[in-house]
């Protein structure tokens, strides 16, 4: 028993650090990793950026207060649905896990007080027991048992998630930088961004993925991950992600006439009546399989490896795209298969005219997401017109999507008319709002109170909460100070993608983690520094924080205070009993690239990615702990 | 008032019993003239079924109210005194043959009420009887080897809501022979042998698939007045192409019988599908057939992912609740480690298979030079998640390869790998199409995938014999396709054709299987047409008239293309000129039409139409009992109100 308990009390401790190095891995978005952690697996980077530096220079400092509050939320709402979690199961016998997927949006009430009560709750929660004392509360044994495993199985989840900072180019040429983890949908993101940016939430606006190799773009749909496709790209990639309004989005569910009716004259149909519409979608998108328009006509195809476009004559099928071969009739069983569409998308081009002497602009590609550079496994189409590119854009799409695509369009449609009334609250609201005392952890976050909460509330309910806050905008962003010395360099990464602090992992050497309750981390000299380029500076002196200015994020939190670090200057006192603080994030130097020209000079100081034909991408982090575990276990049985 | 005296054939006395005189008056009711006959017949029976059915006037007395003079019934008249419910032999979506009580008084909408009460058949207005194909003379013969099911004993309940007995309704479950019928018209039944589905008749044309349509009963007349005799064969299929309400839970017949006239619309080309979809409805038929046979063995293949099994185990372990040790055995992630040859097709290369040592892990392979560099880094590493996987396998000559497709940004790697033999195979290609949707070696489905390739496997080994139904095993594939492909293709270019539409459903459930079928089918761009040969008023050529749930598709008959749709919401009105029988409609924007119909009664075009409307009205009222009144207004049924 005292094995277990031990060995327990040691996991937790691990996922203490874990929870803790999220938290600090906000504050010091591009940092190396934290010493504590040896040999990281990849577990986030960025994306967006030509290579690592460049995302760091590109962060501005209210993108990494942002980021920062982005994380502190997550790990707080861990945290707290843990604490309550507890507080329901108090005095109950253990009990199993719910196996539930970790939350996909995390749920905060939105007052003050309450995220007040959530992070309060948080120190109790994460108070790691010493590893080798009993519990000296009057508490059952086993009571503290359950909840301990319950603290790792939360902790582990989130440990577990993938996160991405991916940087978002807005339509103004402006961008924001936001923090993205793989439980959230495409939908989830755009919720985040309404909140960043401020516009007007209609359905239209769509996070869009461009790739300048291929000339293409294609909007993401809301149902969508976005951390898969975006972990696929490589790592010297210049596609890049935009936050833009998209007209044919959703065209169809407003003017479904357009797309099933499309024989007949355009000019006709306009004038259809809204009740014809319903109709038209209750037919084609309610029954027991959505019916495809049914689209059919001559367009170009790009013959493999050829550079000459022919003529064919395709119909669109639920199962696929098809032609009918020359002399054939176009009867179903003469058809033939150009291509299914479960593992292909199908993406706009710009100026084929020029690029593969297409006979028209209005071209479209189907290939495999993963592909990023012209290949024989793309499949090139292009239309005469604009209006026929958008129809056989939208009717693959239905084929491929179905009855996912309304739904979509439903929830874009509660949000926006969700959004849209409590706009227009939140401009008599919006003084108040910053006004209320926010804990000191909440200002904490990111130097404005309210931000985390109605951010991470934003993506979990649209009609209940309360007006925004003011805007990140109102707030001057701290001055960069530009006698700061340059980031500290990337860890040279065995991956080919960009990255930052992972989470900890515990590879199987370093179980049981080193103690390292109140001490704080020294500065890290992770071993591969020495191939470091010359033009880095090694680590800043701790001491620089202090002085640094507002942006730098805060030492790490001891573990037993509380969870979410304080980083802005003006709250330092408050967690001036915390030690030391360890090396902490410059902010980006003064002269940073402009967003959308990161590549640049910067990009080769990177070190090259060590060659692979195949992408390899995160390991898992959690299973390294659990075959640590097992180990130890199977040890204790053989005893 | 004068008596005179009535003829009447009671058929209860036999065939050449003469007929019995009565004497009536003119101002006896009907009842009055049943009673007086049943005296007379001194049988003691049950004779509450039995009505008199008026030959001359082909109708039915049935207001027993009614006097004689008001029915017009006169001495001239001869009557015959017979029961109203009489066998029919009813030929069923999935191809059998059912006999069992029907009844032939009242309009064929209730009949056909009546007969989906007995066999569980929810929202019996969406079916309806029509008249067989007319048999050719020397099948006559073959008729007798038909197997019959009976259910003429099972009586036919009033009562609406069904209680269930043993899964199924109470009725069903009185004797091993009603449970069979039941068994029959809720599990779909094997693959037909390719050569009876060469012999069914299947239109050519589009014009024969207007002849289907012809042979519809009319829904407001009743059986006898159609012409229909005792034991006379009809055919109960779904006629209405709107499906409402389909629950799994209370629709196991419903489902079954509608996946049966699906599967049959395919097999016999009533229906035209692309190469591609008919390999997938094969591969749904054969997993639908295999699951059929099977279909006790429930799959518990739960959602959970591998980390929230092994920390449940885990947390057992902590609790110190129960022996779990093999729980942890299980929980060291399993590994394939083979010798495998790989091929890498490069242009301009002549370079073959060579060996590696691969293993598998997790969602990857990694192969090496040897089996003693497998500590070391090797040479590659394949992640399969996200790729395409294919069978590239001929059992008689023993190749057993993968082709992979790996996707890379430069574009698809192409891969194949060759295993020595069956069970090497099926190890690996099941681990590779777990990987390929991100699953590993550890998910539940792997044993149930390895068996479903060896399975498939030895389907392609016996297909070579001489062909055979569908037995517990082995299959002939060109059971599963229709005549067109049984021609174009040999069972051996068919299998592997259905086996890679297969892997990607060989997960799903018997429900779902069937459910994914009938999907498909009614995504396929002609689904639910019905054809009609119609004359346009003012037109001199013959054309179709297509009728569907929401539309009507003019089409010409010579080229077959769509001339024009009208949609059934922008329609004001219809109407039928029963003298010159044409069927006049208008719609929306002053547009009307007319046109009399070719070869059908032009009553069915006008109950197709007006059923269509009426199933539409069903969305809004949700209650249980059907308005029967308006469907015979709707479909111009005045004769059954």
């Amino acid at each position: 028993m005292d094995d277990i308990d031990a060995m327990f009390s040691d996991m937790l401790q691990e996922m203490d650090l874990l929870t803790q190095s999220l938290g600090e891995e906000a504050e010091s978005a591009p940092l190396p990793k934290p010493p504590t952690i040896p040999g990281p697996q990849e577990m986030n980077f960025s994306v967006g950026f030509t290579d690592f530096n460049a995302s760091l220079h590109d962060l501005e400092d209210n993108d990494l207060d942002a980021l920062m509050a982005d994380l502190v939320a997550d790990i707080s709402a861990t945290e707290e649905k843990f604490a309550t979690e507890k507080d329901t199961l108090k005095g109950s016998a253990p009990v199993a896990p719910i196996p539930s997927q970790p939350p996909s949006n995390l749920s905060f009430p939105g007052s003050s007080s309450t995220l007040r009560q959530a992070t309060s709750s948080n120190s109790i929660a994460a108070t790691p027991p010493p590893p080798t004392s009993k519990p000296s509360k009057e508490e059952l044994e086993e009571q503290i048992k359950a909840d301990k495993i319950k603290l790792a199985l939360e902790k582990l989840k989130e440990a577990k998630v993938k996160k991405l900072v991916v940087k978002v180019e807005i339509m103004d040429g402006s961008s924001k930088t936001l923090m993205v983890d793989e439980r959230q949908t495409v939908r989830d993101v755009i919720d985040n961004l309404f909140e960043k940016t401020h516009c007007d939430c209609n359905v239209d606006w769509s996070v869009c993925e461009t790739n300048p190799d291929l000339q293409t773009e294609r909007g993401f749909e809301d149902h969508e991950n976005l951390v898969e496709p975006l972990s696929t790209w490589t790592r010297d990639t210049e596609n890049k992600v935009l936050f833009h309004e998209k007209k044919d989005k959703y065209e169809v569910f407003r003017n479904p006439q357009n797309f099933y009716m499309w024989k007949k004259d355009k000019k006709s149909l306009k004038d259809m009546k809204e009740k014809d519409k319903e109709q038209l979608l209750e037919e084609n998108f309610c029954g027991a399989s959505v019916i495809v328009p049914d689209l059919e006509g001559i367009l170009y195809l790009k013959e493999d490896g050829k550079k000459s476009w022919k003529q064919r004559y395709f119909l669109l099928r639920a199962s696929g795209l098809y032609y009918s071969p020359k002399g054939k009739t176009k009867a179903s069983r003469d058809l033939v298969c150009l291509v299914q569409f479960d593992n292909v998308n199908v993406y706009y081009c710009k100026e084929y005219r020029i690029k593969y002497k297409a006979p028209t602009d209005h071209c479209f590609i189907l290939k495999h997401s993963q592909i990023q550079k012209e290949s024989q496994y793309i499949r090139y189409l292009c239309c005469d017109d604009e209006w026929t590119m958008t129809l056989w854009v939208t009717g693959i799409r239905i084929a491929k999507y179905g009855k996912q695509l309304y739904d979509n369009y439903k929830a874009a449609v509660r949000k926006a008319a969700g959004s849209a009334t409590w706009a227009s609250r939140s401009i008599q609201a919006s003084s108040s709002a910053s006004t209320p005392s926010p804990t000191p952890k909440a200002r904490a976050a990111n130097g404005h109170a309210p931000q985390p909460a109605v951010e991470t509330k934003g993506s979990s309910n649209q009609t209940s909460f309360p007006p925004p806050p003011a805007s990140m905008e109102t707030l001057p962003p701290p001055p960069p100070d530009p006698m700061l010395p340059p980031p500290p360099p990337a860890p040279p990464s065995t991956n080919k993608v960009n990255q930052f602090p992972p989470p900890p992992q515990f590879p199987q050497s370093s179980f049981p983690p080193p103690p390292m309750d109140d001490l704080p981390p020294p500065p890290p000299p992770p071993p591969e520094d020495s191939e470091l380029p010359p033009d880095f500076l090694p680590p800043p002196p701790p001491i620089f924080s202090s002085c640094g200015g507002e942006a730098l994020p805060p030492p790490p939190p001891d573990p037993i205070a509380s969870l979410p670090p304080p980083p802005a200057l003006q709250n330092f006192a408050s967690a001036g009993g915390a030690p030391p603080p360890p090396p902490p994030p410059p902010p980006p130097p003064a002269p940073a690239p402009a967003a959308s020209k990161p590549a640049g000079s910067v990009r080769k100081v990177a070190p090259p990615p060590p060659k692979r034909t195949t992408p390899q991408l995160a390991a898992p982090s959690g299973g390294d702990l659990m075959s640590e575990l097992m180990t130890a276990m199977q040890k204790k049985r053989t005893q | 008032m004068a008596a005179w005296d009535l003829t009447v054939t009671v058929e209860d006395l036999g065939p050449d019993a003469p007929p019995l005189q009565i004497s009536v008056t003119s101002d006896l009711h009907i009842g009055g003239v049943i009673l007086k006959l049943v005296e007379q017949t001194n049988l003691k029976r049950d004779w509450s079924d039995h009505a008199l059915w008026w030959e001359q006037k082909q109708q039915w007395l049935l207001r027993t109210g009614w006097t004689l003079d008001k029915c017009g019934v006169h001495a001239d008249a001869r009557l015959i005194f017979t029961p109203q419910h009489k066998p029919l032999r009813l030929g069923l979506p999935n191809g059998a043959t059912l006999k069992m009580r029907a009844c032939f008084s009242s309009p064929v909408f209730r009949t056909v009420m009546g007969i989906c009460r007995v066999l569980n058949l929810r929202h019996p207005e969406e079916l309806s009887l029509l008249r067989p194909v007319e048999e050719k003379k020397k099948k006559k013969d073959k008729d007798s080897s038909e197997e019959l099911y009976d259910l003429t004993d099972v009586p036919l309940t009033a009562g609406s809501v069904q209680a269930l007995y043993n899964g199924m309704p109470a009725h069903f479950a009185d004797s091993p022979k009603t449970e069979a019928v039941y068994k029959m018209l809720s599990v779909s039944l094997p693959s037909p042998a390719p050569e009876a589905i060469a012999k069914l008749y299947r239109p050519a044309s589009i014009v024969d698939k207007t002849h289907i349509h012809t042979r519809w009963l009319d829904s407001s007349r009743s059986l006898m007045q159609q012409g229909i005799q005792e034991n006379d064969k009809l055919g109960l299929r779904f006629k209405y192409y709107t499906f409402h309400d389909m629950d799994p839970k209370y629709d196991a017949v419903r489902l079954t019988q509608l996946y049966e006239q699906a599967r049959w619309a395919i097999l016999l080309e009533d229906i035209d599908c692309t190469e591609e979809e008919m390999m997938l409805f094969g591969a749904l038929q054969y997993h639908i057939g295999k699951q059929s046979l099977s279909q006790d063995m429930v799959s518990s293949c739960q959602g959970m992912d591998d980390l929230e099994s092994a920390l449940k185990s885990l947390e057992v372990k902590m609790v110190g609740d129960g022996n779990s040790t093999d729980m942890l055995d299980n929980m060291t992630a399993p590994e394939l480690n083979d010798h495998l040859k790989i091929f890498r097709p490069k242009r301009l290369t002549l370079k073959g298979y060579k060996q590696y040592w691969c293993k598998f892990q997790e969602t990857s392979i990694s192969y090496y030079k040897s089996k003693e560099d497998r500590y070391g880094e090797p040479i590659q590493q394949l992640n399969l998640k996200g790729c395409e996987v294919a069978p590239d396998v001929n059992v008689a000559g023993q190749k057993f390869c993968i082709k992979l497709l790996i996707p890379a940004p430069e574009g698809m790697n192409e891969i194949y790998l060759r295993c020595e033999n069956e069970k090497q195979y099926s190890q690996w290609m099941a681990a590779c199409k777990l990987a390929s949707k991100g699953l590993t070696l550890l998910d539940s489905s792997y044993q149930s995938e390895v068996q479903n390739i060896q399975t498939f496997l030895s389907m392609q080994r016996s297909s070579s014999a001489a062909p055979t139904s569908q037995t517990d095993e082995s299959i002939n594939t060109h059971s599963l396709v229709s005549p067109r492909y049984q021609k174009k293709y040999k069972p051996k270019q068919l299998t592997p054709r259905i086996l890679e539409a297969y892997q990607n459903i060989a997960q799903l459930s018997l429900t779902s299987a069937i459910l994914k079928f009938l999907q498909i089918w009614q995504a396929l761009p002609d689904f639910g047409i019905s054809y009609f040969m119609v004359r346009f008023k003012g037109s001199r050529k013959d054309e179709v008239l297509g009728i569907a749930n929401n539309r009507l598709i003019r089409i010409d008959l010579g080229v077959g293309d769509v001339v024009k749709t009208w949609r059934y919401s922008n329609m004001r009105q219809w109407n039928v000129n029963w003298d010159i029988r044409q069927v006049a409609i208008e719609f929306d924007g002053n547009i009307n039409i007319a046109f009399g119909c070719v070869n059908a009664d032009c009553k069915v075009v006008h109950e197709y139409i007006g059923g269509y409307i009426f199933m539409s009205t069903r969305a809004q009222q949700q209650s249980d009992t059907l308005n029967e009144e308006l469907f015979h207004k709707l479909t111009g049924g005045h004769e059954a109100l």
